[in-house]
């Protein structure tokens, strides 16, 4: 194929930066995914997640820097590229009052032809009537035309803004089953979300955005290594907080007669060490949720409490 | 027919639907009436003011010539038609930009030229069809009802009418391409359209202000009184070319701005 003989990267963004006006999209993005990758694409609402993916697909034009897609320019191969790429839109709208089949149909035939069978059986999967007019169908069931239609020409490349929005929890999984068979089948998976829960599902990595900044990016495994667990450890009897409160990466101690709450980033070998020197009756951690590892990227720099706590 | 322009005829076939109907219904009813006007048409002649018949384009109600050109070529027709382009033509790209559909008609395999050029094809096709539905049934009532007008001088003014469909076409594409903005691309064509309308009107009433009517594309149209003298493939080609003019600017700009923000 075309793109492969590039690189094995399907999206590389270099100094990828918008503005609109005097307000800021995305400034200053760089970022590699790998091809047959799923890499989710974090960030609170208004955080640039959005304005990115517009530039990859040419529907904006960046202020500065640019971005190599599937090894093209997204505005000087847009035919090309746009062939291999499926797309759902954030803010779904569709043109027409037609039914979803026929709208459907369309998009097969401009892709030259999806097989009317593919179309059907996604459709199937997510239990969707294509019988029924789009503007009278449910946000849920609008979102699965909108992913039948991202899926239908088994694109070398998905970008998908927010997927799952709208989906009741049981369609959410036959979503995420779409997106491991894509991966399977050596498709790249680039989606949104402010949804931790589903990228933790299936994303090898994941990239957080905040403030139009690229905050970080991480392997999902290691962002949970990292996590800031919560640490509940019960001993025979009263302790003191501030025997405690001074190891490495311990925080937020309290003390209630004999029960000791704090949080842990990173190892738990300081404080497993010094508990040890008393009688420990009981120790609960909780599972590091990625939600918190996620929020901590807020709560923990500067000014972006606010954001975070809107999100 | 590419599979985007058979889309933007789908999506637009209740408006093309409601205009033909709308269009046919009052170029047939005039047309037909003239059996019936013939008689009184003296009385009607008498009773309006030299002024206002200027104004109005009419020399003179009472031969059939004169009054096809009162009725259907005059005020009501090219505006029907006019304000048909208008809207249909604001489908194109500003009406789906600000509803959202745009990303999803845009994600087809298509460079933005193309995606524009083939919008716009779809929408001149309606559009044409539209403008051409008063010659074709003129032509077919005329003779019946005792309208004398040789074809060719009815198809003149018929093409004419056309060809200013297609001038404001242009202008408007243009705009909203360039802008994707509804709002203002209906303004300034309609504002166009309404200054175009009187500045050939006043131009006949107003002393040293005859020059006002080559500002016109009315006067391109009807201002070379082809209901009387036939063609005059100059002035048509000048509505053509603000047609054309319109359509590779909308296309050029729109392929250089940011959609949907």
């Amino acid at each position: 194929m075309l793109w492969s003989m590039t690189d094995d990267i399907a999206v590389r963004a270099e100094d990828l930066t918008k503005f609109y006006g005097t307000r800021r999209g995305i400034e200053g993005l760089d970022l590699e995914v790998r091809t047959g990758e799923v890499m989710g694409f974090l960030g609170p609402n208004g955080a640039g997640k959005t304005t990115t993916i517009r530039l990859l697909l040419d529907f904006l034009r960046p202020t500065r820097g640019h971005a190599t897609v599937l090894g093209m320019d997204p505005r000087r191969d847009k035919a090309t590229l746009h062939a291999q790429i499926g797309y759902l839109p954030g803010e779904l709208a569709f043109p027409g009052r037609e039914k979803a089949a026929d709208l459907l149909k369309f998009f097969a035939d401009s892709r030259g032809g999806v097989a009317w069978q593919t179309v059907t059986g996604l459709a199937e999967r997510l239990e969707l009537d294509l019988s029924r007019p789009i503007h009278t169908l449910s946000k849920g069931n609008k979102q699965k035309v909108g992913l039948v239609q991202a899926f239908m020409h088994s694109p070398a490349l998905l970008i998908l803004d927010e997927p799952t929005s709208g989906l009741d929890p049981l369609m959410q999984q036959e979503f995420l089953a779409l997106v491991r068979e894509a991966r399977a089948a050596g498709q790249t998976v680039f989606m949104s979300s402010h949804v931790l829960a589903e990228v933790q599902q299936t994303a090898d990595r994941v990239a957080i955005v905040r403030d139009g900044h690229l905050a970080a990016v991480e392997r999902v495994e290691s962002l949970g290594r990292r996590a800031v667990r919560t640490v509940e450890i019960h001993f025979d009897g009263p302790v003191d907080a501030a025997e405690f409160a001074a190891l490495p990466g311990v925080s937020d101690v309290t003390a209630s007669g004999p029960v000791l709450r704090c949080t842990v980033d990173g190892r738990l070998d300081p404080l497993i060490k010094a508990a040890a020197r008393h009688d420990v009756v009981d120790l609960l951690s909780a599972e590091p949720d990625l939600e918190e590892t996620f929020l901590s990227f807020y709560y923990h720099s500067e000014g972006a409490g606010d954001v975070a706590a809107g999100a | 027919m590419s599979p985007l322009v058979r889309k933007t005829w789908r999506d637009d076939r209740r408006a093309i639907i409601g205009w033909a109907l709308g269009i046919a219904a009052f170029t047939t009813i005039y047309t037909s009436f003239y059996a019936s006007f013939a008689g009184a048409a003296q009385l009607k002649d008498d009773a309006l003011p030299e002024g206002m018949k200027n104004f109005l384009s009419v020399q003179d109600m009472t031969s059939p010539a004169g009054y096809l050109q009162a009725t259907v070529y005059s005020l009501v027709g090219p505006l029907l038609v006019v304000m048909a382009a208008l809207v249909l033509t604001v489908r194109t790209i500003p009406r789906p930009e600000e509803d959202g559909g745009i990303e999803l008609l845009m994600v087809n395999p298509l460079s933005r030229r193309a995606f524009a050029a083939q919008r716009l094809l779809a929408t001149f096709i309606g559009v044409t069809a539209l403008a051409a539905i008063p010659g074709v049934l003129v032509l077919a009532i005329a003779p019946g009802v005792g309208i004398d007008v040789p074809a060719g001088n009815i198809a003149s003014a018929s093409v004419g009418l056309v060809g200013l469909a297609w001038c404001y076409l242009g202008i408007t594409f243009a705009v909203g391409a360039a802008t994707g903005r509804r709002g203002l691309a209906l303004a300034v064509g309609g504002g166009l359209a309404v200054t175009g309308y009187i500045l050939r009107g006043i131009s006949g009433i107003i002393d040293g202000g005859d020059w006002l009517k080559w500002l016109s594309p009315f006067h391109y149209f009807i201002g070379t009184d082809p209901l009387h003298t036939g063609w005059h493939p100059a002035h048509l080609l000048a509505l053509v070319a603000v047609g054309v003019v319109g359509a590779a600017a909308g296309i050029v700009m729109f392929d250089r701005r940011d959609v949907g923000v």
